[in-house]
């Protein structure tokens, strides 16, 4: 039986990396082994508990986009209706829909046999690694775009500095100007954008990271990017986790510590959530990249 | 026939096909698409799930076929 340490553990590992682009589930699998914590991913233990940190999570989500999710639904009741689409809400509304179907038509089918076929801690530690390429690929294609966009219009378009080498490295300019909002996507951008989720039902490829690095490709800007992910996110997680809600078994302590843990994890993802947006503000993902191909090369290395 | 009122019949017959699965997995016990034998509810909740958006989606390509038409 897993420790209440372990559970608690597993709830600030699950909350920190759920929503950051680093793959949760490739931690779950990976760290325990890495750090020899007395648990592996497939303990059946841990299903409950992990079901109900889903929870958690997506609890998260929906109290940090409360509005806009209130926002979504009725956009969505009234454009499915009216059969046509007229405002801003109603079109974030079907681009979430049209990029949920894909994943979660090919998770419901497939998540168990891809988790028992890469579920091991080494296949996990390498596909951190791609992971890591995705991520930095993303920002390479970015650079470029914004080095380009900057070449096109001199001085200080797009307000960027007339140095472009110097800002382009780290940090992008403030609020990425001249690329899109989530509203201006194209409902078969938002289609490729949410598809590209399906790579995450391995473990090591994050969700948000490949839906943030595909929004990036399409032309989001970067707080935008994170925003479009965290939103495709919620209905993926909180419905995978609901589904499990009805097996959820174990002894009542157990229950009891993981609901606790499930409270933590929200926690841990709202303030992890928060950070990332503030964060892609100026910032880049490069430096997730860099954390994902150092943790996929340590576990190549150090668990046998 | 306009071609996007051919996708919304389409689309109905989708769901129509996808209401019979999540009805059959309601009621029956089988192991189709699934790891073992018995009722798959999950099964059933999405396909339910996929009638329904198969019907919002001819929706919209009936709206779209009769602007076109107009």
């Amino acid at each position: 039986m897993l420790s209440a340490g372990a559970i608690l553990i597993l709830a600030v590992i699950q909350g920190a990396t759920e929503l950051f682009p680093v793959s949760s589930l490739g931690h779950a699998v990976v760290v325990p082994a890495l750090f020899h914590l007395g648990f592996t991913y497939s303990d059946k233990d841990l299903v409950p508990i992990l079901t109900l940190l889903h929870l958690g999570t997506a609890g998260a989500l929906l109290v940090l986009y409360r509005d806009e999710w209130w926002r979504i639904i009725r956009g969505f009741i009234r454009a499915a209706i009216r059969g046509t689409i007229e405002t801003s809400d109603e079109r974030l509304a079907m681009m979430l829909v049209v990029g949920t179907i894909p994943t979660g038509i090919v998770g419901f089918f497939f998540v168990n046999q891809l988790t028992k076929l890469f579920g091991d801690p080494r296949a996990a530690s390498a596909f951190l690694i791609v992971n890591a390429a995705i991520l930095a690929g993303a920002e390479v294609f970015r650079r470029r775009d914004e080095r380009r966009r900057h070449l096109e219009e001199p001085g200080t378009a797009h307000g960027l500095p007339a140095n472009p080498e110097a800002a382009l490295t780290a940090r992008h300019a403030e609020d990425d100007p001249g690329y899109l909002g989530v509203e201006r996507l194209t409902i078969r951008t938002a289609l490729i954008v949410g598809a590209c989720q399906i790579a995450a039902l391995f473990p090591g490829i994050s969700r948000s990271g490949v839906t943030m690095a595909a929004g990036l490709v399409a032309g989001l800007r970067h707080e935008e990017a994170a925003r479009f992910a965290f939103l495709l996110a919620t209905p993926i997680i909180l419905s995978a986790a609901l589904l499990e809600v009805p097996n959820l078994s174990g002894s009542s302590s157990t229950l009891a510590i993981g609901a606790g843990a499930a409270v933590l994890a929200g926690v841990v993802s709202y303030l992890s959530a928060r950070f990332l947006l503030r964060y892609l503000r100026f910032g880049r993902l490069d430096p997730f990249a860099y954390y994902c191909a150092a943790l996929g090369a340590a576990g190549l290395v150090f668990i046998r | 026939m306009r071609p996007n009122v051919s996708i919304a019949i389409a689309l109905v017959v989708l769901a129509v096909a996808f209401a019979g699965f999540a009805i059959f997995y309601w009621t029956t016990k089988t192991s189709l698409f699934a790891s073992d034998y018995g009722i798959h509810s999950k099964h059933a909740i999405l396909f339910t799930v996929l009638a329904v958006l198969s019907l919002i989606a001819a929706n919209f390509a009936r709206r779209s076929g009769a602007a076109r038409a107009r």
